[in-house]
């Protein structure tokens, strides 16, 4: 049978990927030639690091929103965890005086996690369907941040904290590349070990496929979804820092309302909604994709009030055609069960 | 020894078939009373003053109908997540035709009629988009319709270059001031709307096809019910009922824009679920949605009058979300095993399996979905 599958589309759905990234990077290709095409100027190196610079934060983000979606869940509650963190964090050094470059990103990371066990105790302990879970976590985290620890705009970070978001790893074309890159890097490649690799990140795909089959295989869902939902937290928890290190400022009210491009970003970068699908580099390209819209539609003249419009329909027509090739995967795997046992 | 068995459990099943059915919006009512006192004891010469009963009325209505276009996706087992998107993309629409129809000289009640059937159309449309984009394409409706929110919400922004749109005619605008019989208008139109839409829901065959489809589309498949025609009703119904929400948010503050009531998801979301609404599928308490929308407002209403942040107001929707789902998980567990126990007697599994069976509550029933689904993806 897997004879039978490989023979005649072998090369397509090799270029294709296991989710689409080849048709992602053809995208992403396409877009930078008609941005070629019509206005060669934009074209520079500059863009490049703008798009990098824009995606750092997305990236981080996207890295635990990408744990949750394989798994089969959806987390609308990580912008919320990410402010939380990051603010409360900057609160927390102000007002002991603490003056730190590196260990605010471990503090905001452990603030994440704890914020984190909020969702797993509703999923994993309670069984709640995650979107309203999250929903209601997200509700509690950023009404706790802004009723206890605080609503105002600090405009000023520590100063050694200030000095990360600023350190520059290279310039090119005339645009900063923030050091801030090297920890999302290395985050996003350990992810994709632990995912592919290891014992744990199989049971995350187990589980997203088919949760009764993962249960009878012997894998312990609910001990696995706990770990997730933890780990996401911190790394939304590190991502925040991550935002409020390279704005240079610390406000209760950004970041929140981000959700979907972040949530989009990885289903377009073939996540699959049913769970059970999804990769690293896959995120990456979703990410680089949104990023690279957004840049190319400011550097095109398309006017302001245009963005969010365009940016829904891009998301849209992702979301369709990643649930198309689940539909047409699924639908040709039934046709050749049904032929074999004929 | 075996019919005292079988009957226990089949009786418990209808005990607990009532109690679903009128028990929890008696519940609710029980707990808006609580509320109503609690905030009478804690400022009496505010909160229960006719003035702020009122004020109460006027904005419960809008979110109310929100809150109703979520419960009505939910019990099909979707989401509708972009209502306020299209609540608001629906008063524009209202909006901009009626003053366009004004300012040519048509009468304002007719231009008034136009902007309600405009608003009616795009609520619709939308609504169309999202079930065509969920039923269609099988998109999975929490992404269909969180992309349609960011497209609806960016078209509108883009329409109106960002700028409200003022200059309503009159009788829209008295949506959100008039009363009659010291009632608001917009909460006689809420009782009306309540009204048609449980009689949908309840007693035509769009609803109970639509509740069917959500309490087991597997289930609805086999019984002949086209699922994708359903889902697009769904949608349109939801459309529909979020449009009637933004005329009358464009009412209450007499304006359109394309950025209102954003914190509103939220709140629909968490009244729906408090309502009774199961998020799975397979329920549609219209009256216990309009009855916790109440309870909310008054609560919210409440904290206003003693000065406590809009912040924690928020902290108190996501808990009573929360709370309300766990305890909802809780009680279905706690029959479960209670119905278990009485049929232990009957060593016969079949008894065991239709006894168990019988009890079990609709809303139990999707949970090998996942499965199924899953079991598609593996290629």
């Amino acid at each position: 049978m897997s004879v039978l599958t490989r023979t005649p589309q072998f090369h397509i759905a090799r270029l294709r990927g296991r989710n689409n990234e080849g048709v992602l990077l053809g995208i992403i290709a396409l877009l930078l030639l008609l941005i070629a095409m019509f206005s060669p100027g934009t074209l520079s190196p500059a863009m490049f690091a703008d798009i990098l610079r824009s995606s750092v934060v997305n990236m981080a983000l996207a890295l635990g929103v990408l744990l949750i979606i394989i798994s089969g869940g959806i987390d609308v509650s990580f912008t919320a965890i990410a402010i939380f963190a990051a603010y409360s964090t900057v609160v927390l050094m102000r007002s002991i005086g603490l003056d730190n470059g590196i260990l605010p990103f471990l503090a905001a990371a452990v603030i994440g996690a704890l914020l984190g066990i909020i969702n797993a105790v509703l999923v994993a302990g309670f069984k709640l369907q995650t979107l309203i879970a999250t929903l209601g976590s997200q509700g509690i985290v950023r009404g706790a941040l802004l009723a206890f620890v605080g609503s105002v705009y600090i405009s000023s970070l520590p100063s050694a904290l200030a000095q990360i978001g600023d350190a520059r790893l290279t310039t090119i074309g005339g645009s900063a590349v923030s050091v801030l890159v090297i920890p999302v890097i290395l985050l996003a490649v350990g992810l994709a070990v632990v995912l592919r690799k290891t014992m744990f990140g199989r049971s995350i795909y187990a589980i997203g496929g088919a949760p009764e089959s993962a249960r009878r295989a012997g894998i312990r869902v609910g001990r696995v979804q706990t770990v997730i939902y933890i780990a996401a937290g911190a790394l939304s928890g590190f991502a925040g820092m991550v935002h409020v290190a390279l704005v240079g400022h610390a406000s209760p009210f950004e970041l929140v309302g981000t959700e979907l491009t972040v949530i989009a970003a990885v289903v377009i970068g073939g996540a699959s909604d049913a769970g059970g699908r999804g990769s690293v580099q896959g995120v990456a390209l979703g990410v680089v994709l949104l990023a690279l819209i957004q840049n190319s539609l400011v550097r095109l003249g398309v006017p302001g009030f245009w963005h969010t419009a365009v940016v829904g329909v891009v998301i849209l027509l992702g979301v369709a055609i990643q649930a198309q090739s689940r539909r047409r995967r699924s639908k040709r795997s039934t046709i050749l069960e049904s032929a074999v046992t004929a | 020894m075996s019919s005292a068995s079988t009957v226990a459990p089949s009786f418990l099943a209808r005990v607990r078939r009532t109690l679903d059915a009128a028990g929890h919006t008696g519940n609710l009512g029980l707990l808006l009373a609580g509320v109503i006192i609690v905030f009478s004891l804690l400022n009496p010469s505010i909160f229960a003053s006719p003035l702020n009963l009122q004020s109460i009325a006027y904005a419960v209505p809008e979110i109310a109908l929100l809150a109703l276009a979520i419960a009505v996706t939910m019990s099909s087992g979707g989401i509708d997540l972009s209502i306020v998107a299209t609540a608001n993309l629906s008063a524009l629409g209202a909006a901009s035709v009626s003053i366009a129809l004004m300012a040519g000289g048509v009468p304002g009640d007719a231009a008034a009629a136009t902007g309600i059937a405009v608003a009616l159309t795009v609520g619709v449309g939308c609504g169309l988009i999202n079930g065509l984009l969920v039923a269609k394409l099988r998109i999975a409706p929490i992404l269909a319709t969180l992309a349609t929110m960011t497209l609806f919400s960016g078209f509108a922004v883009a329409v109106t270059r960002g700028t409200p749109l003022y200059g309503l005619p009159d009788a829209i605008l008295a949506l959100g001031v008039q009363t009659v019989a010291i009632i608001p208008v917009s909460f006689w139109l809420l009782i009306l709307a309540v009204v048609v839409i449980w009689a949908v829901m309840n007693r035509t065959g769009l609803g109970l096809r639509i509740i069917l489809v959500g309490a087991s589309p597997e289930a609805a498949d086999y019984t002949g019910i086209r699922r994708s025609r359903v889902l697009l009703s769904t949608y349109a119904l939801s459309g529909a009922i979020a449009a009637l929400a933004g005329i009358l948010m464009s009412a209450r503050s007499a304006s359109a824009t394309a950025e209102y009531g954003s914190s509103y998801l939220l709140l629909a979301i968490t009244i729906a679920v408090l309502g009774g609404t199961n998020p799975l599928g397979g329920r549609a308490p219209i009256v216990g949605v309009g009855v916790a929308a109440i309870v909310l407002q008054a609560i919210s209403s409440g904290f206003n009058g003693l000065h406590i942040s809009p912040y924690i107001y928020q902290i108190l929707q996501g808990l009573i979300l929360v709370v309300v789902l766990v305890v909802e998980v809780r009680r279905g567990r706690l029959t479960k095993w209670i119905t278990r126990m009485m049929s232990r007697p009957p060593a016969d599994g079949a008894a065991l399996a239709a006894s168990t069976g019988a009890a079990t509550p609709l809303k139990e029933q999707p949970t090998p979905k996942p499965l199924t689904q899953g079991s598609h993806e593996h290629d």
